[in-house]
């Protein structure tokens, strides 16, 4: 997968967290995901289709998730409510619409978010393509951006 | 005047509402649904001066609710607010074609959606 697919994403989360949020954040270079099911407890998932194919999944431990939603939301939650699942999903919406705008040679249309969470489960990936992690570190704990995208045939 | 506030995430739906009421917008006026089916009943049973629609949704998505409800003769002119991650070109393009007044990508400061829905918004009734 190509760089300058996975710059957008970048680009979308950290306009996102630390210029949208406000919160200090910074990202390591992405790396390719070796196992594919390594994801902390809460993950935010959007499927990609159109020119391209593919999906992108932001994952938190539950404590950064509470505390991230917090934040978007305006309010503080203890635990993880059905309003942080909803704020997961949204925010994951948010770095997958917005990426769009730099990826222009394609059409996409990005799909309805999931959430997952547990202790360990599967994302179903697209087969063959490689996920390339962008880990970031916060002041609000660290959490994941995951992508797999197709390239331009 | 009445406002709907259309978007499946609950989350969205409570910051538009608090950007709405810290406005001066009676919180009695504000009606949620959280698709576009929804949306639609809502709009038939009540006069909906301003509609906020997200895109992505269940059942009947922001694009298509658009089409719709610009096909009804009383929501011919009525200010439609798209409010919506998606910040491709071609979504703009598309949706100001359906009939949108005036698209906003998130995320989005509270400040600056009011900027945006000012225009359209006068408390306790139509601009």
């Amino acid at each position: 997968m190509k760089a300058k697919y996975i710059n957008p994403f970048l680009e979308a989360s950290i306009n996102l967290f630390r210029d949208y949020l406000g919160i200090k954040v910074t990202n390591q270079s992405p790396r390719l995901l070796k196992d594919t099911s390594d994801l902390q407890e809460v993950s935010g998932i959007i499927g990609l289709a159109g020119d391209t194919s593919g999906a992108v999944v932001l994952s938190f431990s539950r404590d950064t998730a509470i505390s991230i939603v917090g934040r978007f939301a305006g309010r503080s939650f203890n635990a993880l409510t059905n309003d942080v699942l909803d704020g997961v999903g949204e925010l994951v919406n948010i770095i997958a619409g917005n990426a769009k705008k730099d990826l222009s040679e394609f059409r996409i249309a990005i799909s309805i978010p999931g959430v997952v969470v547990g202790d360990k489960y599967r994302i179903r990936w697209p087969d063959g393509i490689p996920v390339i992690n962008i880990p970031f570190e916060s002041e609000l704990g660290g959490f994941s951006v995951n992508v797999s995208l197709k390239d331009a045939s | 005047m009445r406002v709907l506030i259309v978007d499946d995430s609950a989350v969205m739906r409570r910051i538009h509402r608090n950007v709405l009421i810290e406005h001066g917008i009676n919180e009695s006026d504000l009606v949620e649904a959280e698709d576009g089916q929804q949306a639609l009943k809502a709009a038939t049973v009540q006069q909906i001066e301003l509609f906020l629609v997200d895109w992505n949704m269940p059942k009947l998505d922001g694009f298509q609710f658009v089409k719709k409800i610009r096909s009804l003769p009383q929501y011919a002119k009525t200010p439609i607010v798209m409010i919506t991650s998606e910040a491709a070109k071609y979504n703009v393009v598309e949706a100001i074609q359906a009939g949108v007044t005036n698209y906003v990508v998130k995320p989005i400061r509270g400040d600056v959606l009011w900027q945006k829905l000012q225009p359209y918004v006068k408390p306790g009734g139509p601009a």
